[in-house]
């Protein structure tokens, strides 16, 4: 098993000493920023999103994997800006006004980190001007919005709309939560609904026409 | 059962885990197909069934099943909400609680826990789980120890009322002296699938507190006894069939593959795996992340939290 392959397998087991001591030792011995992220942390989190897609895990096990995910991204951050790594595109997210239910959001967020987003998670109970001056500041590809309550779902419209009033109307759109539907995401003219937090990732590289390898 | 009769299921485990992976076995298996509210119309009709579930150790291990619909550091926070009122300030106003489904007030119209310390009765406050702690303290075996939730004026107007409607408790002289506490919950109604076990889990950490409270004021040992969990509707949403079910063709499992595919230990948790995760998750969910992001916590909540993340920190902690 190489270096990468072992940080990986951590990431996958949620074991967040060893994918400390790992990405330590792994930068110790020289091996470059751009193989530990994605061939060992991007990948590790990558596996676990497949394999929640597939039924396979349990909700905290990919939050635990996570976990461990961060934990050595938090070693690399420092080395990033210099080294070159680019995402496969940013991402604005949060929980829609008035709705502080934030589970779906947290897993997207995670999934869409383990396939080499970038994720800018402004949390829940966000208000339509944040979602619009964030996508803005950030200069994010995607802005990702989900709702648990019917009666909160309805304030997705207004970020499209002030998207567009902000002139952003190239920043893709996606929506979910448990009252969301097609129909709905269609009404309000988004551009792509996630049935369920698994197939966001899906969505997202669709949106972005990212190949999956 | 004959047609149009609502099973009647009961289940007695050792452990949290156990009785929860039997009862979507049972209700799975047995349950009667019954459309609710929260149906979207195209989902097929949920499974339905009246459920009795004992769990004999409610604190024994391993506790946690790994099969819920949140992370660790959420579930923690969901116990301080339960246990402690983190979420209490999360409620609306009276006058926005009265216009029932009219309200654009998307805050709460309740929480267990503003219900079963702070229920509102002909313009006072009536702390219900003090009364228990009172009430056995001073006689043990009494049959009238219980705390309620359902309020007849607010929650008939509203779209979500409370699940939980009564917790009622116990005690039972052991041989060495002390006492064993028994607590009964009893649940309008209560989705399986995606919160029985949390709720489980939170509602056990409210038996040890009562049970501690009155091992103080009696001077006596008080011991946790059997947890029994009554439910008149305990079911599984039709909108989670796709889930249970799998789909061979995709390569979808279902959740019973998943199940059988792991040893029991690999689908489980002990509360020393999920202490450092109660903490803090490390996801931005746990007790510290949770203190530093909700500002607007009232102090008194914010200290008893804090003092739970101290025990956590600090002392051999069960959570």
């Amino acid at each position: 098993m190489t270096i990468f392959e072992k940080i990986a397998d951590a990431v996958q087991k949620g074991d967040s000493e060893a994918v400390e001591m790992l990405v330590k030792e792994a930068l110790s011995t020289g091996d470059p920023v751009e193989g530990i992220l994605n061939r060992g942390l991007v990948e590790g989190m990558n596996v676990v999103g497949i394999r929640f897609k597939n039924n396979e895990c349990f909700i905290p096990e990919v939050l635990v994997s996570a976990k461990a995910m961060k934990m050595g991204m938090e070693i690399l951050k420092p080395l990033l800006a210099g080294s070159g790594v680019k995402s496969r595109g940013k991402v604005v997210m949060g929980t829609i006004r008035g709705d502080l239910h934030d589970i779906g959001k947290n897993i997207v967020a995670m999934l869409l980190q383990g396939a080499g987003f970038e994720v800018v998670d402004l949390g829940a109970d966000v208000p339509v001007e944040r979602f619009v001056e964030s996508a803005k500041k950030e200069n994010a590809d995607l802005v990702g919005m989900s709702a648990l309550l019917s009666t909160t779902m309805v304030n997705m419209k207004e970020v499209i709309s002030g998207l567009k009033g902000a002139g952003l109307e190239t920043v893709k759109v996606i929506v979910g939560g448990a009252p969301v539907t097609g129909e709905y995401a269609d009404k309000i003219g988004a551009d792509g609904y996630a049935p369920d937090a698994a197939s966001g990732v899906d969505v997202a590289k669709r949106l972005l026409e990212i190949r999956t390898a | 059962m004959k047609p149009g009769n609502i099973p009647v299921i009961t289940i007695e485990e050792e452990t949290i885990p156990l009785a929860y992976e039997r009862a979507i076995r049972e209700v799975w298996e047995k349950g009667i197909g019954i459309k609710t509210e929260y149906d979207h119309p195209e989902d097929p009709p949920s499974k339905d069934a009246t459920v009795m579930i004992a769990v004999r150790e409610p604190f024994g291990q391993p506790r946690f099943h790994r099969s819920f619909a949140d992370g660790l550091g959420g579930l923690a926070e969901y116990v301080m909400e339960v246990v402690h009122g983190a979420h209490d300030y999360w409620v609306k106003p009276l006058e926005e609680i009265l216009k029932g489904t009219e309200s654009k007030d998307t805050r709460w119209t309740y929480t267990y826990h503003g219900r079963l310390f702070e229920y509102a009765v002909e313009g006072e406050v009536v702390n219900q789980i003090n009364y228990m702690i009172e009430k056995l303290s001073r006689t043990g075996h009494t049959r009238r120890a219980q705390a309620i939730t359902w309020n007849t004026k607010l929650d008939p107007p509203t779209e979500d009322p409370p699940c939980l409607q009564r917790v009622w408790g116990r005690l039972c002289e052991d041989d060495d002296g002390g006492y064993i506490f028994n607590m009964n919950t009893h649940w309008r109604s209560r989705d399986l699938f995606k919160a029985w076990f949390e709720n489980v889990i939170a509602i056990t950490t409210l038996m040890r507190k009562i049970a501690e409270a009155v091992s103080e004021k009696t001077g006596k040992p008080v011991r946790l006894g059997r947890y029994v969990d009554i439910c008149d509707s305990l079911h599984i949403y039709g909108s989670y069939f796709r889930e249970i079910q799998g789909d061979p063709e995709k390569g979808i499992k279902s959740f019973f593959e998943k199940l059988e595919s792991r040893s029991f230990e690999e689908r489980t948790w002990n509360s020393g795996f999920i202490k450092p995760f109660f903490i803090d998750d490390g996801v931005g969910k746990g007790l510290r992340p949770m203190l530093a992001r909700e500002k607007e916590m009232p102090g008194s909540v914010r200290d008893a939290v804090a003092e739970e993340l101290r025990k956590m920190e600090e002392e051999d902690y069960v959570v």
